[in-house]
């Protein structure tokens, strides 16, 4: 078994410690902080986000999406005919994101992640997780001025975010998490999900694939999910209950992403009630095939509670595997 | 000429009115009382400074809403940042017991907010908006609003650390907030808005929850209350939200260019209530013109009667600089105005 993080980490420290990131893109609004020495910010943030990820003992780590303002314009922006548009309430939460808008043809120009991930890789003694959005997710919170067809659009994400996974796969990354959380709030999407997930694959290997879900369970679709081309089936079950029935009624021959702890509030859970979560599901899943880690990215509770959790989720991992914390 | 017998309850309407003209709640802070907020957190000046310009800036509104000719008023919220954690810590108020301002947290590109924390069982405090509502009533003869946040977004944008399940937290928060309002009616307030912003947030799961907390929160109590449903897919709950047991509930209709008005005529709108319609878009500094208002008016009354409407910008006038809010009052009262003359009411 591994711990690890399901993509997002909050972004700044509270007070009294200086909130860096903030700050400094406060300042280079105000044009008192030029485009080069705020890079020069965002990586050394990044670098104490991936180093506390791995003080609190997670196997695999992500960059922790510092430079992200959300899933949805982080990659998006810099494909063909983007535009970024209005604020929208990110699903079932009181966060917002700004909506891709499509104007034409949507295509893939230059590499967002492989770079982030290299750097990411360089300054980390932990494998790192690349996390790239899934097409039928980005297709759904998109504004569509061109396609007229969610599917078609989802697609075209397909094509473009596969050159994010080739030039990924090319710079050394062997662990690439798809995020597709709304498949959760709509299954009846599926075959067009499904599809998605089929051309953003199509040709690609080299590396472990995983396709990430949260806020809901996806119980009634997971036999089908269990058929993706993919590695890695990843479930929240706090937010998502009746993902531990789904789980116990099909045959689990994938890994298991096990989102345990809670990463929307801020009650902290105990190393034995994760523990305890991690032997249940090993009761369907082999545990060397499982990827306990929180419910889903935890920007969504501040910084030193996100610590807090990656630290009660490391030690109850610890508890299952018998080793000493 | 009859005698006057009874003297007259400013905080309450004398008869209906056609078309009744208000706003939803806050506006732009003075920079003056924008200063004052950051040096009172900063202990550079003291809570009876920061009151005084608090109340100076509530008049200033008041006097702005008389000036434009709104029937009845917001007190403005002069003394709040955040419609939740006003209630739950933000320096100033005086919070539910059982809550307190968290770390902050992200809500989109470099904004961050202090998420409230529920971290034990609730309590009311005592009263946490009747001083400003009496202040505020006390310097005009229009009716002025009391202003409270319902249970169910109370909960919903907070963290909970102290309740087994959201709805023992939401139906205690409730009693709490119900509390409020009995305090608000004894103080003389008749127009109570209860604000329920996050009520569409799980509509399958949650939607009768928020319904009986509104019950929890009113029943029983004699007063009038309204209800401000903001941006979100109110589609999905509008059969559900209709049952809300308040008199008035509104939404922002000018956001999606009155495409409501198609749920209205496809699924109707219960007979014993008013409905409120956001005339002005209040995410835009962007003035609308008078006909495009009028224009909004004329095809609402086509679905229900002048006496049953009231009018209203979209939302909250927070975001939006002092003139800006005042250009949009006055677009929204030139075009009721003209309205009313046409229809002869």
């Amino acid at each position: 078994m591994q711990t690890t993080v399901v993509g997002n980490y909050p972004k700044i420290l509270n007070r009294p410690k200086p909130a860096r990131l903030r700050n400094a893109i406060n300042k280079r609004d105000r044009g008192d902080l030029t485009n080069e020495e705020l890079a020069q910010i965002k990586d050394e943030v990044t670098i104490e986000a991936i180093a506390e990820q791995i003080a609190a003992g997670i196997d695999l780590v992500t960059d922790g999406q510092l430079r992200w303002d959300d899933d949805q314009t982080y990659v998006a922006r810099n494909f063909k005919n983007i535009e970024i548009g209005a604020l929208q309430r990110y699903l079932d939460t009181n966060t917002y994101y700004r909506e891709p808008e499509v104007n034409g043809p949507v295509s893939f120009q230059k590499p967002t992640l492989a770079p982030d991930w290299e750097f990411a890789h360089k300054n980390s003694s932990k494998p790192v997780k690349a996390i790239v959005p899934g097409p039928y997710t980005l297709a759904s919170l998109s504004v569509d001025k061109h396609y007229n067809s969610r599917e078609r659009l989802a697609l075209a994400y397909a094509e473009a975010l596969r050159e994010e996974i080739q030039a990924l796969i090319a710079a050394g990354c062997k662990n690439i998490q798809i995020n597709d959380p709304v498949i959760a709030f709509a299954k009846e999407d599926f075959k067009f999900f499904q599809a998605a997930i089929v051309k953003l694959l199509d040709g690609i290997s080299g590396a472990e694939t995983g396709v990430y879900t949260w806020f809901s369970d996806c119980a009634s679709i997971l036999p089908q999910m269990l058929e993706l081309p993919i590695d890695v089936i990843g479930l929240d079950f706090v937010w998502g209950r009746a993902n531990w029935d789904a789980l116990k009624t099909v045959s689990f021959n994938k890994k298991l992403g096990l989102g345990i702890v809670d990463a929307r509030n801020t009650r902290l859970e105990s190393p034995d009630g994760v523990a305890e979560a991690i032997k249940r599901a090993a009761e369907s899943v082999p545990a060397e095939r499982i990827y306990a880690g929180p419910s889903c990215g935890l920007e969504y509770v501040p910084r030193e509670t996100a610590f807090e959790k990656l630290k009660v989720l490391v030690e109850g991992a610890r508890r299952v595997e018998g080793v000493p914390a | 000429m009859a005698t006057q017998t009874k003297t007259k309850n400013a905080a309450k309407l004398d008869r209906p009115l056609p078309l009744t003209t208000t706003a939803v709640g806050s506006y732009a802070k003075p920079d003056y009382l924008t200063k004052a907020r950051s040096e009172f957190t900063q202990g550079k000046i003291d809570r009876a400074e920061l009151d005084k310009l608090e109340k100076k800036a509530t008049e200033y509104w008041i006097r702005v809403q008389e000036k434009v000719g709104l029937d009845v008023l917001v007190h403005g919220e002069m003394e709040r940042g955040d419609m939740v954690a006003y209630f739950s810590g933000e320096e100033g108020g005086n919070p539910i017991k059982g809550m307190k301002l968290g770390g902050l947290v992200r809500s989109y590109g470099n904004r961050y907010y202090h998420k409230p924390i529920i971290h034990d069982r609730l309590e009311y405090p005592g009263p946490m908006t009747v001083d400003m509502w009496k202040y505020a009533q006390g310097l005009t003869d229009r009716p002025v609003k009391g202003m409270l946040t319902g249970a169910y977004t109370m909960v919903e944008w907070s963290f909970d650390e102290a309740y087994p399940t959201r709805r023992e937290a939401v139906l205690d928060m409730a009693r709490i907030i119900r509390s409020e309002v009995q305090e608000l009616v004894k103080a003389g307030c008749y127009y109570i808005q209860i604000d329920e912003p996050a009520i569409h947030t799980r509509p399958e799961e949650d939607f009768q929850l928020a319904i009986e907390a509104m019950h929890a929160t009113v029943d029983g109590i004699d007063a009038e209350f309204h209800t401000h449903i903001c941006y979100g897919p109110v589609e999905k709950v509008y059969t559900e939200m209709v049952k809300l047991p308040v008199k008035q509930i509104h939404l922002a209709f000018k956001n999606t260019d009155f495409s409501y008005l198609d749920l209205i005529r496809e699924n109707g709108y219960p007979a014993g209530k008013d409905l409120g319609v956001g005339v002005t878009d209040i995410h835009t500094r962007f003035i609308e013109n008078v006909d495009e208002v009028k224009d909004g008016l004329r095809r609402t009354l086509e679905l229900l009667p002048a006496d049953r409407l009231w009018i209203l910008p979209d939302c909250g006038l927070k975001t939006r600089t002092v003139e800006e809010s005042e250009a949009k009052l006055r677009v929204m009262v030139e075009a009721v105005q003209a309205i009313r003359r046409e229809i002869g009411a």
